[in-house]
């Protein structure tokens, strides 16, 4: 599945926040139909990356390209019609609508009427409308929380608002998805269920995934290909064994042995 | 003839309350400036209809296409260059206030400055405002009901998850801000029309504050709050005539009642449906049993604290 064309290519990315330098210089690639992870510790730049790559954070220097097309000064909107989906780290889903409305979103962000039939409520709008809601439901069934789909988003337990947001972020057109620790605060077995999970999904969608993650099992599991970012700058590249015998990300995670002892 | 004046003022603060909800309580944009889209509303209908003679409907139809027009040039810009919250209620509450004041300071004769225009003739009829109350609401309702109004409620409850789902910002807010606009010009035409008078000081700033506290009061993400909103403010303004000023305390009064027990409006987030309502009273004594349990719940935690 994994081919060696360039999904998404980043050269020399960086990012300043008035006199911090949050991204320093990195390079980074994806290609197509890769799972490729991203860790590091805390404030390494990790959830800026993936903001610079959506369109929340304007690069002060370089360059990303998706499918060959750059992405700078375009509008998250922009992007994301261009098929790059995202979820969030601090949950973002949107509390008071339902289920099946949160999933349905990014399928009508780009109406498929005009307002004119809209206000009318012609037939052709229903219509449109019911065909949205069955793919919704679709992702629904596929991530399993298709019981749900008239509670009111805000009231799921937590781990079911990870699922609404994956399965919201599927629904986008896309084929580049950005997981922002989607396993954040879950246990060791809710991990291997989002392994799974995930490992279904890149099959079946026959996407490309760039993951952050904390827990490094889930990390080592599913990457072919981990990047390690520390401080803004990139640490280390490669295949999950590699990093994980790597001296300098040893170093970062755990800090040095002193001198002398 | 004072049941009919009572209705249709009923039916153009439904319009424009209507309206508002658009924005303010689906897009969540507060704006404290609506009065000024009902003055470009009115003042464009009714001159509209007094030089060129153009017919009833479609001089209430111009009036608000005027105002929708009106609200671009002063949305566009605001809204690209990501104004948000309060300081686009401000910016709404300066343009208000700045169509009032130039109204007010054109004394040439087709605008007539602060004496306004007198001699409109009594195009409104009862039965008239009623009917363009009643389909303006219908559309309305479809429109929230539609793709469009999911966006606007997504733009509402989370902008950033919003965006990157795909929702263009700028558009959705702008779209809302237009129709709302609309809303409230043809509003300022149907009232135009029966009042046979209007001046710049019957859109001061006091009647936006009006449409947003009635808004509010009925509750944001519903149709219904604020259309039953509308009819019980504006009917009970009559009724408490006899009180002479003390009534804005009973206003007052009310709206404090409302935010302290139930801070999401009258309906908020959810539509009064008769089915749901006939169940209620089916079930009388056991709903009862349960409120009486909330409110003995409440004055508990009172007097704990």
């Amino acid at each position: 599945m994994t081919s060696s064309e360039k999904i998404l290519e980043v050269n020399d990315l960086v990012i300043r926040f008035g006199g911090l330098t949050a991204i320093d210089g990195v390079n980074m690639h994806i290609n197509k139909g890769e799972f490729v992870g991203l860790i590091g510790p805390n404030g390494a730049g990790k959830t800026t990356f993936f903001n610079s790559i959506t369109g929340n954070v304007t690069p002060s220097e370089g360059s990303i390209s998706f499918n060959g097309e750059s992405l700078l000064k375009k509008s998250p909107d922009v992007i994301s019609h261009m098929g790059i989906s995202r979820t969030f780290q601090n949950i973002r889903i949107f509390p008071k609508m339902t289920v099946l409305e949160n999933v349905s979103l990014p399928m009508h962000s780009k109406p498929s009427y005009n307002f004119f039939s809209a206000m009318l409520g012609l037939p052709s709008v229903k219509k449109a409308d019911k065909i949205i809601q069955e793919k919704a439901m679709d992702f629904l069934h596929r991530l399993g929380i298709a019981e749900y789909k008239d509670y009111e988003a805000g009231t799921l337990p937590y781990g079911l608002q990870r699922r609404l947001e994956i399965a919201r972020a599927l629904a986008a057109d896309l084929s580049l998805l950005l997981l922002d620790e989607p396993a954040a605060g879950m246990n060791n077995d809710e991990c291997n269920e989002l392994v799974e999970l995930l490992q279904g999904i890149h099959e079946d969608f026959d996407i490309s995934i760039m993951l952050i993650e904390h827990h490094i099992d889930v990390v080592l599991n599913l990457c072919s290909r981990i990047y390690v970012l520390n401080l803004g700058q990139l640490l280390a590249e490669g295949p999950p064994h590699e990093i994980q015998s790597n001296p300098d990300v040893i170093r970062a995670y755990l800090g040095e042995r002193r001198e002398g002892r | 003839m004072y049941i009919a004046s009572v209705i249709v003022t009923v039916c153009a603060n439904i319009i424009s309350v209507i309206g508002l909800a658009l924005l303010t309580g689906y897009t969540g944009m507060f704006s404290l400036g609506h009065a000024g889209f009902m003055a470009i509303g009115a003042y464009g209908a009714v001159l509209l209809n007094r030089y060129y003679a153009v017919p009833y409907f479609l001089a209430l139809i111009s009036g608000g296409v005027m105002a929708a027009f009106v609200s671009v040039i002063i949305g566009y810009p605001t809204l690209r260059n990501k104004l948000r919250g309060d300081y686009f209620a401000i910016c709404m509450l300066g343009f208000g206030t700045v169509v009032r004041l130039i109204l007010n300071n054109l004394n040439n004769p087709v605008i007539n400055g602060a004496l306004g225009l007198p001699g409109i003739p009594k195009l409104t009829s009862l039965w008239s405002a009623l009917f363009i109350m009643a389909i303006l609401v219908y559309f309305m309702w479809n429109f929230v009901n539609s793709q469009y109004g999911k966006n606007c409620v997504a733009v509402q409850q989370q902008e950033v998850a919003a965006e990157m789902m795909g929702v263009s910002l700028v558009k959705t807010k702008l779209l809302s801000l237009v129709i709302s606009a609309f809303y409230c010009g043809v509003a300022g035409g149907v009232l135009g029309f029966w009042l046979q008078y209007i001046a710049p000081a019957s859109f001061s700033d006091t009647r936006s504050n009006d449409f947003l506290a009635t808004l509010v009061t009925g509750g944001t993400n519903s149709i219904t709050g604020p259309f039953l909103a509308a009819i019980l403010l504006t009917t009970m303004l009559e009724y408490l005539r006899f009180l002479v000023n003390w009534r804005l305390v009973v206003y007052g009064l009310l709206y404090i009642l409302v935010m302290r027990f139930r801070p999401e409006g009258i309906m908020g987030y959810k539509e009064f449906s008769l089915k749901k309502t006939i169940l209620f009273f089916k079930e009388f004594p056991q709903n009862m049993g349960k409120l009486k349990g909330k409110w003995v719940g409440f004055w508990e935690s009172r007097n704990r604290n």
